[in-house]
């Protein structure tokens, strides 16, 4: 169990590889910042920026005199801010004074109190600083203390940092050296890389200046591991170009910051140029500086091994650089790589500082290839004769065509050397193109090594005649050759091969694909209406439906049924008027209207109706009523009937 | 000598299905009132509307289905709702609808039709 457990530690530690800075400053981004930074002033606030920004990258302002009188004509003794910018600019300027009054000195120890902000305390106690006036550390301890009690945001603490380089290392300054660990934990990491915070680019970069500057002063390294110092970097010198001022100060304090403390030096390694080799080519150089593209030249740098991509096997193992010319080159020729991929284990030695100094490399050994025993032939498909054998040397071509119809097979041999050392290649690209002059018809081919490394190529006329098209003519041979690790790529007519196929069956031009052409239109078929039947026979039986209606009249006249009853009152007339009416919407819904209209006017003739025959039937009830009390006879007479027609019909039932 | 009530030793279905009916015919010429009489007419002519219906779609096609179930659920409709009133105004049924008068029959007849006329013209297409 127990060797299981270490197998999987050991395992673990292998796979992990430290953290290179995956973004850095080059010498042109350098150069940009410079120039963002050289820019002219129009107050006070950029010319601080300008002046400390370049002097942080260690160059001097060009004309000093004239920029302190800018600063010291643009001065405000009443504002600790204007006091504060022009008092670390004159710093970084040489031979630039600032006269201070004792009013400035009161009103600069005044602000140092818990009641000011984290900025006005550093501002302060920077100006302080600069000017060489004293200042009570204890009391500003206190006060960044308190300060950061109250408002925990991560610009206040930065601040809080950076104020406390500037005090005297006497005083106790542990309590804020710890928030250093604190922010740390504050960062964001994004996907291993990357290490800022979400405040942004200029936060993340005062945060690194902030922090090894404190920690300079009192000596003590910072807790921050190395992957994260990496991912600072990448964060850091990810953009590279930059939207403010105030941003690029940050980037360029950051960068001197990082070069230049007691603890932790990236290294940033780059190849010059792109990382080949070859023979007119063999040193291997590199470029190893910090972060400000400065280079490193106390650095040692040593190949720990360099190996092939595939084998593993180690070509190079401890061989030093030697540095000419503040770049580290390599003779790596001289060990007389076989041409491919190497994968190089470099390490920075020579400062305990250096963050990030094992690098992984990878080298491309190149070549130049040769071919060699080009031999073509043709040989009989029987066996009968033996084969006839044209051997052909790079570049020329071969004098005589060859031939080939369907009893022949059409061969090709050749060796491919690496033209120093005689190594046999594989490049990952052989191919043997026909082409047809008349058609312009290509075919390409594949050429196979077999296990000796040589290189067959057989053309079986009758076999490949799909790809011909069976078109017979003459047809060019090319060889054609190409590796990432080849710096001779070839294109070589090799011959002229007349290939005869026996069914002439070619068409005379190569039609063209017809895939864009327009495709033939597509007729929409509507639904067919149903057939409907003649007009005869429509009208016929709507006659025939509409018929009983005579019936009915025939009836109704017979049985004697009339209107004698009819009432002349109003409540009779506007009954049937509305009744009529109501008939009438029928139709005209029918024709004209949708239900909600006639719902509307349906309900307004309707209740119209409603009220009028209601009306009227009341009157014919009580008309009935009257009529009830006189004349009884008729309906006597019918009452006796009833129950006997009652029993006949059930007795008929029964029967 | 054969008396009216009397049945007689031998007679056929069909001879007395044909007095049944002659007797029952006889009857309702007699016993019931004209205003029956006139509602039966009405019937009579509905169920012919009815049935040319039908026989319209049998013979030659259902073709404006819609239209043809409008106008024959309109006969049966119309068929019930006659019915209804017949049934209601029969003075020998009085006993039976005590609170409804032959005048509130024929208001109950009129406004079922005008909600059956809505609905077969809202169908008829």
């Amino acid at each position: 169990q127990a060797p299981l457990f270490h197998l999987l530690v050991l395992s673990m530690v292998l796979e992990t590889q430290a953290l290179t800075p995956t973004h850095h400053l080059t010498t042109t981004d350098v150069a940009r910042l410079q120039a963002v930074l050289s820019q002219p002033f129009t107050d006070l606030k950029s010319a601080y920026y300008s002046v400390v920004g370049l002097s942080k990258l260690g160059i001097l302002v060009a004309d000093a005199d004239e920029t302190c009188q800018f600063i010291k004509s643009n001065l405000d003794p009443s504002s600790v801010e204007s006091l504060f910018y022009a008092a670390e600019a004159s710093q970084a300027l040489s031979g630039c004074e600032i006269p201070v009054s004792n009013d400035t000195r009161d009103l600069l120890l005044a602000t140092v109190s818990e009641d000011s902000t984290a900025s006005q305390i550093h501002q302060s106690v920077s100006a302080l600083s600069s000017l060489g006036l004293p200042l009570a550390s204890q009391e500003v301890v206190s006060a960044l203390k308190a300060r950061i009690s109250k408002e925990d945001n991560v610009l206040t603490i930065i601040l809080a940092l950076q104020t406390a380089s500037r005090l005297s290392q006497q005083a106790e300054l542990g309590d804020i050296l710890e928030e250093i660990e604190d922010l740390a934990a504050r960062l964001d990491d994004l996907s291993g890389v990357y290490l800022q915070f979400e405040e942004g680019l200029e936060t993340t970069a005062l945060f690194v200046s902030a922090a090894y500057a404190l920690s300079d002063h009192v000596d003590m390294e910072p807790p921050l591991k190395e992957d994260q110092v990496i991912q600072l970097v990448n964060s850091i010198f990810s953009k590279k170009s930059w939207d403010s001022l105030s941003e690029a100060f940050s980037v360029a304090s950051a960068a001197e910051s990082l070069s230049n403390n007691r603890f932790h030096v990236p290294v940033i390694v780059s190849a010059q140029g792109p990382a080949a080799i070859s023979h007119s080519q063999p040193f291997l150089r590199l470029q190893v500086t910090d972060v400000l593209c400065q280079p490193l030249s106390s650095a040692s740098v040593l190949v720990e091994s360099a190996s092939t991509s595939s084998s593993k096997s180690a070509i190079l193992s401890q061989a030093p650089f030697t540095l000419r010319d503040e770049v580290f080159e390599l003779n790596f020729m001289a060990s007389q790589p076989a041409s491919g991929y190497y994968q190089f284990s470099v390490a920075i030695a020579g400062d305990s500082r250096f963050v990030a100094n094992h690098v992984e490399l990878k080298v491309k050994v190149s070549t130049r290839v040769a071919i060699n025993n080009m031999d073509l032939s043709v040989v009989d498909k029987d066996q009968s004769t033996g084969p006839k054998t044209t051997r052909v040397e790079y570049p020329t071509k071969a004098k005589a065509p060859f031939m080939a119809d369907s009893h022949q097979n059409f061969a090709m041999a050749f060796q491919l050397v690496d033209e120093t050392t005689g190594v046999e290649l594989t490049p990952h690209q052989t191919f043997v193109r026909l082409h047809n002059q008349k058609t312009g018809q290509e075919v390409v081919f594949v050429a196979e090594p077999d296990s000796k490394n040589l290189y067959k190529f057989e053309l079986d006329t009758t076999e490949r005649k799909t790809e011909f098209d069976s078109i017979s003519g003459t047809y060019a041979l090319y060889l054609m050759m190409g590796d990432a690790t080849l710096e001779n790529p070839i294109l070589w007519n090799v011959a002229d091969v007349v290939l005869k196929f026996l069914d002439e069956e070619a068409p005379s031009t190569i039609q063209a694909k017809t895939l864009y052409t327009p495709k033939p239109e597509i007729q929409h078929l509507f639904r067919e209406p149903e057939k409907k039947p003649p007009t005869v026979v429509s009208n016929a039986f709507t006659a025939l439906v509409l018929s009983p209606f005579l019936l009915l009249l025939i009836l109704w006249v017979k049985l004697g049924a009339n209107i004698s009853n009819f009432t002349l009152s109003p409540s009779t007339f506007l009954f049937h008027i509305g009744h009529a009416a109501m008939l009438g919407l029928m139709y005209v819904y029918w024709t004209h209207l949708n239900m909600f209209q006639t719902m509307k006017y349906l309900a307004i003739i309707g209740s119209l109706t409603f009220l009028a025959g209601n009306r009227m039937l009341a009157q014919k009830a009580v008309k009935r009523y009257t009529h009830k009390a006189g004349p009884q006879t008729k309906k006597l007479s019918k009452e006796p009937l009833a129950p006997i027609s009652k029993n006949l019909f059930f007795l008929g039932a029964t029967e | 000598m054969l008396l009216p009530f009397q049945r007689g030793p031998f007679r056929g279905r069909t001879s007395v299905s044909l007095t049944l009916i002659s007797r029952f015919v006889e009857e309702y010429r007699s016993s019931t009132p004209n205003k029956l009489k006139v509602i039966d007419a009405y019937l009579l002519y509905i169920l012919l509307t009815g049935v040319f219906q039908f026989l319209y779609c049998v013979l030659v096609g259902t073709f404006p289905f819609n239209s043809f179930l409008s106008g024959f659920i309109a006969c049966v409709g119309s068929f019930i709702l006659a019915v209804c009133l017949r049934i209601q105004i029969n003075p020998q049924n009085k006993r039976d609808f005590l609170t409804v008068s032959p005048e509130r029959a024929f208001a109950d007849f009129l406004f079922a039709h005008t909600v059956l006329h809505l609905v077969v013209v809202n169908f008829v297409g």
